[in-house]
């Protein structure tokens, strides 16, 4: 069973900057990727994107939609075997 | 596929393991093919960025196709020993790298940056950049961010040990292949599970993009005094206490042969003997 995790991209700008789900997670889910790299200086806040990777280890414990300062993460529980 | 090692030690090691021969630090072979330099652009951003993913693809399949799931997770661990994988080595191994490359440059880890995005500021680099690449470093702010300190072999040697200490994996770091084929050897990792992607992928997932080490560790059960400490130093689940005999058991196969049971070990119980020497583990990569 693996949740549905799902990110607000609209709400989560600067995942790097905020970065509260990378580290309260204890199953290390997510990751924060550079949207690109440029010579000579540094990305922008904006140029980075969150992305839950392992989701197959979460264990729903919810850690991440409630450090989350702007709601952008959502944990769906999917249950099999339909209604 | 078991003799990856074995082929990339004959061919580039001549007569030691391939991380300990001198000829592979040296100047032609960090030149890679021009095609791939040109593909992944600036400090090959586009590989991370692809390699994770294409993971994060395949992750979500597993619950409806756990056979393809299987399937993916085996190819691309195939793929990842065709480029050259990474491998485990303990603290002496690393110090003998130390001592034949250079130049060493303390750099932040740029797999805690992308798990945890965590900023290593000066007092806490943890990883070990080798080689010409490191020259350049400048050109791309956003790969060393918090910047890059170069240092002389002994301060390395002072480094490995404390990030030894701390309970950290040595492990050589490559990036593909130069064009004379043998592993592009960027540097050595300092890592800790799960936030080393090479170990979680490794552990969690099966992928041999980092392979096990050239020893592995085995117990002098007269000494072992059953204190456990070795126990909790243990990334890949290799060691248990035996409760009966009251002495730490290692399994051999699980053992990635990083030496860090050895290093803490108060009573010296522990030693690291070559993998070839044990005929059953020398596919066992």
């Amino acid at each position: 069973m693996m949740p549905e995790i799902v990110i607000d991209k609209e709400k989560c700008t600067t995942p790097f900057e905020c970065k509260k789900c990378l580290q309260i997670c204890p199953q290390a889910v997510f990751m924060v990727l550079p949207t690109g790299m440029h010579t000579f200086r540094e990305n922008e806040p904006e140029e980075y994107k969150l992305l839950a990777v392992f989701r197959d280890k979460c264990v729903f414990c919810n850690d991440c939609v409630e450090v989350c300062p702007v709601g952008a993460i959502q944990v769906k529980i999917i249950l099999g075997g339909g209604e | 596929m078991g003799d990856i090692m074995l082929e990339l030690d004959e061919r580039y090691g001549e007569g030691s393991f391939w991380y300990l021969n001198p000829k592979n630090y040296c100047r032609p072979m960090y030149k890679k093919p021009k095609e791939e330099r040109e593909e992944y652009g600036i400090g090959m951003a586009g590989l991370e960025e692809t390699a994770i993913e294409g993971m994060k693809s395949i992750i979500d399949t597993k619950d409806e196709d756990p056979e393809g799931f299987k399937s993916e997770m085996e190819g691309l661990s195939a793929t990842m020993i065709e480029m050259a994988p990474g491998q485990v080595i303990p603290l002496e191994d690393a110090k003998k790298v130390v001592d034949i490359a250079q130049p060493l440059v303390k750099i932040d880890c740029i797999c805690r940056r992308m798990t945890r995005a965590t900023l290593e500021e000066e007092d806490c680099r943890s990883c070990l950049g080798i080689g010409l690449g490191m020259f350049r470093w400048e050109m791309v702010p956003e790969r060393y961010k918090g910047g890059a300190e170069f240092i002389s072999p002994e301060e390395a040697k002072k480094f490995l040990e404390f990030w030894n200490k701390k309970g950290m994996v040595h492990t050589i770091m490559t990036f593909g292949k130069t064009i004379e084929g043998a592993p592009y050897i960027g540097g050595v990792c300092n890592c800790d599970y799960p936030d080393c992607i090479d170990i979680r992928f490794r552990n969690d997932y099966g992928i041999k993009s980092l392979m096990k080490g050239e020893y592995v560790a085995k117990v002098d059960y007269d000494k072992c005094s059953g204190c456990g400490t070795c126990v909790k130093r243990c990334q890949f689940g290799a060691i248990k206490k035996e409760v009966t005999t009251n002495k730490a058991n290692i399994d051999m196969f699980s053992c990635f042969g990083c030496g860090l049971c050895k290093e803490t070990c108060p009573e010296s119980a522990i030693e690291l003997v070559e993998r070839n020497s044990f005929p059953a583990l020398r596919d066992e990569w």
